[in-house]
């Protein structure tokens, strides 16, 4: 008897999480809801009232509008070589400082292991001046290279490999060792394919940050053929977008984060693992 | 297979030095293992013959060419680790085939030697899993055949039971046995578990706080321990040792404990030190009780075994013993019971902790 109230009482309290869970999920996604209906709707009807939202008439249009902008897919485009570029370069140079950092044994491993660290408290704007004029002088600025570079230097991303790196058993290593591998085929062959969680998480979050980087591609690339889809849709922004454009800046929002969506779509598993502090187990 | 000889090798972890010029040879064929507890030293000297610890002084030979500069992988030998240590994301036979890959093996002398060794260990059925989908035991199964694929000169075994569960252990301890008497392969077993070494080795090596303290058969090392330490280390339970004087039967000791009893044991006199504190060291198995016994003690403790009880026992002066009883022991915590000692087999221990025996 009493064990059955306890798993009724367990019962209950399921789906009061449940409950709960789902009332947060519904408020975190009460104004992506409401920004989709607002970009469904014509501009005309939001200077009235954006209650009219909630009804007929829908439209296309703010969508079309987009891409009537002629640089939008080229934007589109910008965006995805940087993001893959940025996220492609974390992950090999991150992977081979992380393995170097973790097996490696050299003279001021450890302090330099520190100063990598310390980058992660250095503000983006703190350097932003400095990095500008070096890019400047280099003649750098409007090419990818100039927009990629800066983001390679990931110092959690450094962390990260190196800690994972760090929780592979040197066991492993030395059979390997024992198994005639080189230095390298151990790295390639053996130890980096144990990392792909730890891969995933950094890959994901080193693509959304790129893809969603606004400061650094606002200020290198000048050349509207060279803005990336963030820079891009704001340069499309009239000075009273607000109230004369809501529907149009809406479909921009959506139409901007749909990228970011089909990653989150695909690699869910991975994200709600690294948000959950888990990757690395 | 291959000899191995370890000539003055010594090792030093900073300014500690952990193994100290240090000299032994396995024969070609031999079963040996270096036995000892945690932090003697065992598996540093192992990993030094594989080549996964450096050599700070002295020479390492494996059939006779020297290996003591060359990587792992050039000193042909296997080793099986305490964690197994295998490449989890490869399946089976592809954790038995990198080694031979990488030293360029042909595809279809690879795919015989993984055969073999999966009919040997009786894991054909495991070739396309992956280590994660496989128990305690068949992981190391699957580590002892890589290891064996690859037909080194020696195999060098890391306490490999040591993550096993009791019944599996004593399974795969005659499995390893029955694999050597196959292969007769020169075969290093680290272990700290006293019967492993005793029931797997051909001869054992005994190691303590960095230094070697016995090489011998199990049966010397249980039957005539060189020093203190191996007695009390080999031998379950440990070898009772027990303060006494000296005194001179005929050229034999007859040992006087500290309540008067006396225990004539086989050793010369004229092999003890003069001066100094002594100690007789006799096995449970050697103190009886009977009814003709002449040194009395008091039961603490009854421990029965099924096929025999050890008994606590505390005599007159205060020392304690153990005493072995038969399975059927009539014995209850409390009694006072007259013992009697097997002097023939009791050795005598001096204030170094060297051993005194019977001569042969």
């Amino acid at each position: 008897m009493a064990a059955s109230e306890h798993i009724v009482g367990r019962g209950i309290g399921n789906k009061l999480i449940l409950l709960s869970v789902v009332l947060v999920a519904v408020i975190w996604m009460l104004p992506i809801a409401w920004t989709l209906l607002l970009s469904l709707k014509p501009n005309s009807e939001l200077m009235i009232s954006t209650a009219s939202a909630f009804h007929p008439p829908y439209t296309l249009k703010n969508y079309t509008d987009i891409f009537q902008s002629s640089g939008v897919f080229r934007w589109l485009w910008n965006s995805a070589v940087v993001s893959v570029g940025v996220t492609a370069g974390i992950l090999i140079l991150s992977s081979l400082a992380g393995y170097g950092f973790a097996r490696a044994e050299f003279k001021g491993r450890d302090i330099i292991f520190v100063l990598v660290l310390l980058g992660l408290a250095v503000p983006e704007q703190a350097v932003i001046i400095a990095r500008h004029q070096m890019f400047s002088d280099l003649k750098m600025h409007n090419t990818y290279p100039a927009i990629i570079l800066p983001g390679l230097s990931s110092a959690f991303g450094v962390f990260l490999m190196t800690q994972y790196f760090k929780a592979i058993p040197k066991d492993i290593d030395e059979a390997a060792m024992l198994d005639n591998a080189s230095r390298f085929k151990i790295f390639w062959k053996v130890l980096l394919p144990l990392t792909v969680p730890a891969q995933a998480t950094l890959g994901i979050f080193s693509f959304l940050g790129a893809w969603n980087d606004y400061l650094w591609p606002l200020i290198s690339a000048t050349k509207p053929e060279m803005f990336t889809i963030t820079v891009g849709m704001a340069s499309t922004q009239t000075n009273f977008a607000q109230s004369e454009g809501l529907g149009f800046l809406m479909a921009q929002a959506i139409f901007a984060g749909l990228p970011v969506f089909i990653v989150y779509l695909f690699f869910q598993k991975y994200i709600v693992r690294a948000v959950a502090g888990a990757a690395i187990n | 297979m291959s000899s191995i000889e370890l000539d003055s090798v010594s090792k030093r972890f900073g300014s500690v030095e952990v193994i100290s010029e240090l000299s032994l040879t396995i024969h070609s064929g031999e079963f040996i293992a270096f036995l000892g507890p945690s932090g003697c030293g065992k598996s540093t000297l192992l990993r030094m013959i594989a080549g996964l610890e450096t050599v700070n002084g002295g020479e390492i030979r494996i059939g006779g060419e020297r290996v003591d500069h060359l990587p792992p992988g050039a000193r042909g030998v296997a080793m099986v680790f305490q964690h197994y240590a295998l490449y989890p994301h490869m399946t089976v036979f592809d954790n038995l085939a990198f080694g031979l890959k990488n030293i360029g093996t042909p595809h279809d002398e690879i795919a015989r030697r993984i055969e073999e060794a999966a009919r040997i260990l009786e894991i054909g059925h495991l070739l396309q899993r992956k280590p994660g989908q496989l128990s305690g035991g068949q992981r190391q199964r699957v580590a002892i055949g890589r290891a064996l694929v690859k037909d080194p000169k020696a195999y060098l075994f890391d306490e490999p039971l040591s993550n096993l569960d009791a019944a599996l252990r004593v399974r795969t301890r005659v499995e390893l046995a029955r694999l050597h008497q196959q292969t007769r392969a020169t075969t290093i077993f680290v272990t700290h578990d006293q019967v492993e070494a005793m029931t797997l080795a051909s001869r054992i090596v005994v190691m303590n706080a960095r230094k070697v303290e016995q090489v011998g058969t199990p049966m010397e090392i249980y039957g005539r321990p060189a020093t203190e330490f191996v007695a009390r280390f080999v031998g379950s339970p440990a070898m009772n040792f027990l303060p006494v004087t000296v005194r001179d039967r005929t050229g034999l000791a007859t040992a006087v404990l500290g309540d008067g009893s006396i225990i004539d044991t086989d050793v010369p006199v004229d092999l003890l030190s003069a001066g100094g504190e002594l100690r007789v060291g006799v096995r449970a198995e050697a103190i009886h009780v009977r009814p003709d016994g002449a040194i009395p003690g008091k039961v603490e403790v009854v421990e029965r075994l099924g096929d025999r009880t050890h008994l606590h026992i505390r005599l007159k002066d205060g020392s304690t013993l153990v005493a072995e009883d038969t399975g059927v022991s009539q014995v209850q915590p409390g009694d006072t019971v007259p013992l009697a000692v097997e002097g023939a087999t009791a050795h005598l221990f001096d204030d170094a902790g060297l051993a005194y025996h019977a001569r042969q």
